[in-house]
């Protein structure tokens, strides 16, 4: 390769970093992706948890369950029932909400899920 | 020459620039995008951000909790809540929703500013106790691991006779007293609730006249079957309500009110109409149908007369 190629080469390197610096910057910094049509799946952890609260919650004045499960299918697809179950054995251990943790038994008593964990507060009914 | 070699050298960096840039943005914007987790309700789509709004309204009905509500709500714009639980309302309304619950929505749309017109009917009406009563299901057969043993139910003996003269005296009661019960005290008479309390629906016809335009009449009866003037008929329907108040044409009768159904496509909107300030639709489901016509005739939308008249006391 002649020198001058060389240089060119060089030249188109550099010019190609910069670039490529310049990209990184706009795509990410500058003018990144803007997400607006998000789905419930990707809510922040204690959205999501609200958002199980609530599914269960409006369960109880709806007394629709396909309407329940199709709500909780937008965070488990493959298995409705399970952020249900998560939550509310999550404030078990923590000492959560007894209110929230019996809403959340009686739907995942519904949706056939309970597990032994949630049944006392299925009890504690009157 | 020289000009050739001098371009040739402001060739290369913008070229390499160029190409630089588009391989940085198609890996920043597609190979590795911002990461799509940790977003927030108001980055849901409209659908999703919608029944958020409609999840926390159902929310506060069953907890009653408006503190909690606000908070779930903060986030979202001002337009979107709104919309969301006008829709909420209306529907509830043209379903006859109980009253409880509709009372319970109303005062959450007015503590988030939100109104139309069919929150209206349940303004101002004294709630018996918010929140509204919600659907407890029977719990599950008990295991027999149960930590908290349920309450045990101890029958109690009931040993009042049933078809026994009232002079009898009770087996069941250790001291035979041979007081006679009274049994001609007339019960303590119970107040009759207001007419507007027991009113239902009594008539229901289609209307078929060519050349009519759809509309839905109205007509309130007293006891006596006496037209009832001055009585408040809302008529509500997804997207909206309407107000009349009977006997305002006096040439139709005293409780004679009427609305104009020309919204829509014929026969697709679900009417409820309710009356005063009871908050309760008393029908429910109304849609006009078409007229029965024969072959050569035009095809003609019916309208509908609705009679409503007082359902009779109870009587003990």
């Amino acid at each position: 390769m002649s020198d001058r190629a060389r240089r060119w080469v060089m030249r188109a390197t550099v010019g190609a970093v910069v670039g490529l610096a310049l990209g990184f910057a706009i795509g990410w910094w500058l003018w990144p992706v803007q997400y607006t049509n998000t789905a419930p799946a990707a809510l922040r952890q204690d959205y999501h948890d609200d958002y199980v609260v609530m599914v269960a919650t409006t369960y109880e004045v709806e007394r629709d369950l396909e309407q329940a499960r199709e709500r909780l299918r937008l965070l488990d697809p493959e298995e409705p029932t399970a952020p249900v179950v998560e939550l509310a054995e999550r404030l078990v251990e923590v000492n959560g909400s007894a209110e929230d943790i019996t809403r959340l038994a009686r739907l995942a008593w519904a949706l056939g899920a309970l597990t032994p964990t949630l049944t006392p507060y299925l009890e504690d009914q009157p | 020459m020289r000009m050739s070699g001098f371009s040739a050298r402001q060739a290369a960096p913008a070229i390499g620039l160029v190409v630089g840039l588009a391989l940085g943005l198609v890996y920043t914007w597609v190979v590795a995008p911002v990461e799509l987790v940790n977003t927030h309700p108001v980055l849901l789509r409209t659908d999703y951000r919608w029944d958020w709004v409609r999840l926390a309204a159902l929310s506060y009905v069953a907890d009653g909790n408006l503190g909690r509500a606000r908070a779930r709500l903060a986030e979202l714009e001002h337009e979107d809540v709104t919309s969301a639980i006008q829709i909420l309302i209306e529907e509830y309304a043209a379903a006859g929703r109980p009253a409880e619950i509709m009372r319970s929505l109303t005062t959450l749309a007015q503590a988030l500013d939100v109104h139309t017109p069919a929150m209206l009917v349940y303004l101002y009406t004294p709630a018996s106790s918010p929140p509204a009563p919600v659907y407890t299901p029977s719990p599950p057969p008990t295991p027999t691991s149960s930590p908290t043993p349920a309450p045990s139910h101890t029958p109690t003996p009931t040993s009042e006779p049933t078809h026994t003269p009232t002079s009898t005296p009770r087996a069941s009661s250790p001291l035979p007293t041979p007081t006679p019960e009274p049994t001609s005290t007339p019960p303590p008479p119970t107040p009759t609730p207001p007419l507007l309390s027991r009113l239902q629906l009594a008539e229901q016809e289609q209307i078929c006249k060519p050349g009519q335009t759809e509309h839905i009449e109205v007509v309130v009866r007293d006891e006596r079957g006496a037209g009832l003037a001055g009585v408040v008929v809302w008529l509500m329907w997804p997207g909206g309500a309407d107000r009349a108040v009977t006997g305002l044409k006096p040439q139709s009768g005293a409780g004679y009110a009427d609305f104009n159904a020309e919204r829509g496509v014929p026969g697709s909107v679900n009417y409820a109409l309710g009356v005063g300030e009871l908050g309760m639709p008393l029908v429910t489901n109304l849609r006009l149908e078409p007229c029965p016509v024969e072959e050569d005739e035009e095809p003609l939308m019916g309208s509908w007369r609705i009679v409503l008249g007082p359902r009779p006391p109870e009587t003990e």
